[in-house]
């Protein structure tokens, strides 16, 4: 398998205007459990689920710098009662790993993540392959719930993951690979 | 002039504060000693994540455009963070007062220098946007720096002495403080609804 391709579709690079409709639905979704704050640091594989965020006037959306920036301004939201969303690459997880064990978990702030898995088979970028060998171990080391997404029902898989975070209070994470959305 | 100690630069916030306003405090000894000696529903703190506080101070801003919310940061925890005054600056909230408590230094753990005194806060904090921006080495000065700073962004670079008092005790219930905190929010949105 070729790094940019998956079953001959173009994944990456390209910059197409379309929507999407994996995109749309997911979007339908964070809607329906109140999602009205979004902040992250933009990664390809989620453009069309942030260009959904950016575009609705009901969700109230920032820009930050890094994905440690965007764990406090979604703390922020949360206090002001906002529902937050963030979106990040796995790399940012890693990155903003001790903000939301020292922020989000022991304050109990539930922030819905959108993470992109990069790095989950070892022929991705070099940069991405000791991320992404971890990733789920960082997740299960800190105890949070996350799901990745492998063409399961989207909308029974990203249900679940908010009924659990309306219970547990907790930062919970959806896992994205490239070519997700296809 | 003797320099400001932390906890007079302390005192002097909260003597000014008004029953409307948010604070928000950085990790480490500033916190803690808030905590210690002025803990109320309007305080937010942030024991961990060190150099957040401007960015969950700057949301809360955001959403409460009514309230004046101030972040109290410190030089070593700012510079972790020093993407953040970009971020005020594009978002330009009235209601935003950045007050930095600069020592020099990482004063709560080991006292090392920190590089604060090459950061010219002032001048990088006025020439991305904020429209308020004061230096103040005196308790005076900063009392009135705050009175003063209702059309921000707001910058505040107060000068204080490294040392002081440090073993308070630490925000620990920090669910029940968030509860306490959001409820503060709430109760100032239901008076403004009225």
């Amino acid at each position: 398998m070729k790094i940019n391709c998956l079953n001959g579709k173009r994944l990456f690079n390209s910059l197409d205007k379309t929507g999407n409709k994996k995109a749309d639905s997911l979007h339908k979704i964070f809607k329906e459990f109140g999602i009205d704050f979004s902040t992250g640091v933009p990664c390809g594989v989620l453009r069309h689920i942030i260009s959904n965020l950016k575009s609705d006037p009901t969700v109230l959306h920032l820009s930050a710098n890094r994905e440690s920036e965007a764990i406090g301004l979604a703390a922020g939201a949360y206090f002001s009662g906002k529902k937050p969303l963030v979106y990040m690459q796995n790399s940012g997880l890693f990155a903003a790993s001790n903000d939301i064990a020292s922020l989000l978990i022991p304050y109990t702030i539930p922030v819905f993540l959108v993470v992109t898995y990069r790095g989950h088979k070892e022929d991705d970028a070099a940069q991405h392959i000791v991320t992404g060998r971890a990733t789920e171990n960082l997740l299960k080391s800190f105890k949070l719930n996350f799901s990745v997404y492998e063409n399961q029902n989207l909308k029974e898989l990203v249900n679940g993951l908010f009924v659990k975070m309306k219970k547990n209070n907790l930062p919970t994470i959806l896992l994205l690979k490239r070519g997700w959305n296809l | 002039m003797e320099p400001v100690k932390r906890k007079d630069a302390i005192k002097s916030i909260f003597e000014v504060v008004l029953p409307n306003d948010v604070t928000a405090s950085t990790t480490g000894l500033i916190s803690r000693e808030i905590f210690t000696k002025y803990d109320s529903a309007r305080n937010i703190y942030v024991p961990g994540s060190m150099g957040l506080v401007s960015s969950i101070a700057l949301a809360i801003a955001i959403c409460h455009p009514e309230k004046r919310v101030i972040a109290i940061d410190g030089d070593a925890s700012l510079l972790m963070n020093l993407g953040t005054i970009v971020t005020v600056s594009a978002y330009q909230p009235k209601n935003f007062l950045h007050i930095v408590l600069d020592n020099n230094a990482y004063g709560s753990c080991s006292e090392e220098k920190s590089l604060s005194s090459f950061a010219k806060f002032d001048k990088i904090t006025k020439d991305v946007g904020y429209k308020y921006v004061r230096i103040v080495d005196s308790v005076v000065e900063l009392k009135n720096a705050i009175l003063n700073s209702f059309s921000g962004p707001s910058f505040i670079l107060a000068k204080i002495s490294l040392g002081g008092k440090r073993d308070f005790s630490r925000p620990t219930k920090l669910p029940e403080i968030k509860y306490r905190f959001m409820n503060f929010l709430k109760e100032q949105d239901k008076i403004k609804d009225k």
